[in-house]
């Protein structure tokens, strides 16, 4: 949900800079607000649609009807669907979750529990795709139709058409089988500490690889863009060296692929699911994907909002960074 | 040979190969053959057979029906779903416009595959359900675009002058407005296609998608997973075929982008 107004509009109305930017941040915090809110509400709605509820799963087979009835009783599901709705925002904001069905504890316990697997495959995955991404993209877009740029260009096709479990298969079979560099299946033995933290380099290579595609498509249309533009070209003609003439070009090209970025590190969260089945890893989207299989909604409820609500979040960040490292957005 | 042209022709003889893939392969591609079982690449069985001992081709090959017609489904579900209600909130205005752009707004509050992996779970998985799916989370991209597009080619002055010369909104919108953008979909809708085909491999690799034992490249690779490291075969084929049905779709939508570009 983007409530938008025009900067230029409001500056005819006499406003300086700083209360336009303090007016937009403003509202993009308050269309924040609301779109987690209408994103919750969802979730909500969503849950209340899945196949029986909690009381007559945990009751399981056996249960009589009083036994559901009273279960349904304790847990404050006979209530009214909007008593539900309140008391459920009312516990989101105050980061309580529900229990766990099947695990019998806390939900914010689980996925703490399980984040740290998650956080650094995705974190790493990041990096790669940021450094190669904005690295492909640049190079390739300052020399077009070069033999880099085509290169570049059937990688990012390639890595696009990729299915992202089977470029999986294939690392382990090269780098695991293959070369034994890395282990098959799993975490080190000694748990996930920084040292042992390389072991998952392949599933984040795997997740990196598509995204850096993408990221290196915009990057290189940006820097195209820019390339074309008057000042670059009194630059050169001036007689700039080229890697200062680059320079220009990345500094005020690159800034615009945030909005991706942001996409991209927002859905990483979820964007694991596969990969960790495929590499046998007990991170949020394994917890997600058992949840589902055993019926734990409480947990496939709390995995949901987590990830909605980060991917909100950054999102939120991006569009607000964007405005703060580029003035040109606030003038225009 | 331009890469929309590439793409088409790779496509085609992908199709056929799936159409006509009793005829080409000559296995079963359900029936165990337990003699059969691990058999590696051998000129039998090009490229080996499973655990089960199933011909792997045959299973790719019959794969790329399900895979090709569950992706092509859901692609036009998306198109007729996000690009209909576009054209009618932007035609309509007021009222149906807020709501609409409102609710697909909120759709893209949500990271795209876990969307899609909840819609289906709370469906109870299956192919139909992976169709509805993927029908639903795709829909608000082509939402906006045909809101965006019908909106400006209702600007445009031939349309204006349709309507002086006593065209009717409808009539302005479906025979003047629509058919001027829908070739610009079309590079949106090669992309979808390709994304779709890789979120059915995914799915059913998660075992939520086409059930067993119906074969699609998602769920035979699936199968693959649990022999990687001692029959590697049995996974390189069925993901050769859907990588190159993925790569077709990107270079048909690439291709016609450059097409457009040009043009402009």
């Amino acid at each position: 949900m983007t409530l938008t107004t025009s900067p230029t509009a409001e500056r005819r109305r006499g406003l300086t800079e700083r209360e336009v930017v303090s007016r937009y941040l403003l509202i993009q915090t308050v269309s924040f607000v609301i779109t987690l809110w209408a994103v919750l509400t969802l979730v909500f709605l969503a849950m209340r649609a899945l196949p029986g509820d909690a009381a007559t799963i945990m009751g399981g087979l056996d249960a009589s009807a009083s036994q559901v009835s009273a279960m349904r009783a304790q847990l404050g599901l006979d209530r009214s669907l909007p008593a539900q709705y309140i008391t459920y925002l009312s516990d989101v904001a105050q980061g309580d979750l529900g229990a766990s069905l099947r695990e019998r504890r806390p939900v914010v316990r689980v996925l703490v529990d399980r984040m740290p697997v998650t956080l650094t495959v995705a974190s790493m995955a990041f990096v790669i795709s940021l450094v190669l991404g904005l690295g492909l993209g640049l190079l390739a877009g300052l020399r077009p139709g070069g033999t880099f740029d085509r290169v570049a260009l059937l990688f990012t096709t390639v890595a696009l058409a990729l299915p992202e479990f089977w470029f999986g298969f294939l690392l382990i079979l090269l780098f695991a089988v293959q070369l034994g560099w890395f282990p098959v299946l799993g975490l080190p033995p000694q748990g996930l500490t920084l040292a042992a933290s390389w072991h998952l380099l392949l599933p984040a290579v795997t997740l990196a690889i598509p995204r850096a595609a993408q990221v290196a498509r915009l990057a290189r249309a940006r820097v195209l863009e820019e390339r074309s533009s008057d000042y670059v070209r009194t630059a050169r003609s001036k007689g700039l060296r080229p890697w200062a003439v680059a320079k220009h070009i990345a500094s005020n090209s690159l800034p615009g692929t945030i909005p991706l970025l942001a996409l991209e590190l927002g859905g990483l969260l979820t964007g694991t699911i596969v990969v960790e089945q495929v590499f046998g890893l007990p991170g949020l989207g394994a917890t997600i994907l058992g949840a589902i299989g055993a019926r734990d909604y409480p947990v496939v409820q709390g995995v949901t909002i987590l990830a909605v609500t980060v991917y909100v979040l950054v999102n939120w960040l991006a569009d607000i960074m964007q405005v703060v490292t580029d003035p040109r957005l606030r003038v225009s | 040979m331009n890469r929309a042209r590439f793409g088409t022709v790779l496509f085609v003889i992908i199709a056929l190969a799936a159409v006509f893939a009793p005829q080409l392969s000559g296995y079963d591609p359900i029936k165990p053959d337990y003699r059969a079982r691990y058999a590696p690449p051998s000129t039998t069985h090009p490229l080996g057979t499973d655990g089960l001992g199933r011909d792997v081709l045959a299973r790719s090959l019959a794969g790329g029906r399900v895979s090709l017609v569950v992706a092509l489904s859901a692609t036009l579900l998306t198109l007729t779903l996000g690009g209909v209600l576009g054209v009618v909130a932007a035609g309509l205005g007021g009222v149906t416009d807020t709501v609409l752009s409102r609710v697909f707004d909120a759709l893209l509050a949500f990271p795209g595959f876990l969307l899609i992996l909840l819609v289906v779970a709370s469906l109870g998985g299956g192919t139909l359900q992976t169709i509805m799916a993927m029908g639903v989370a795709g829909s608000p991209v082509f939402f906006r675009l045909a809101r965006s597009f019908t909106r400006n080619e209702m600007k445009a002055e031939y349309v204006t002058a349709a309507g002086a010369l006593g065209a009717t909104r409808g009539r302005q919108l479906m025979r003047h407005a629509v058919p001027n953008f829908l070739g610009s979909m079309v590079v949106q809708v090669a992309s979808t296609a390709a994304a779709f085909l890789l979120v059915e491999a995914s799915l059913s690799f998660l075992g939520l998608g086409v059930p067993l034992p119906t074969p699609s490249w998602g769920n035979v690779l699936q199968d693959a997973r649990s022999f990687l490291t001692t029959q590697p075969w049995a996974a390189v084929g069925p993901g050769v075929f859907l990588a190159s049905a993925s790569l077709s779709f990107q270079f048909m939508s690439d291709g016609m982008r450059d097409m457009l570009d040009r043009r402009s």
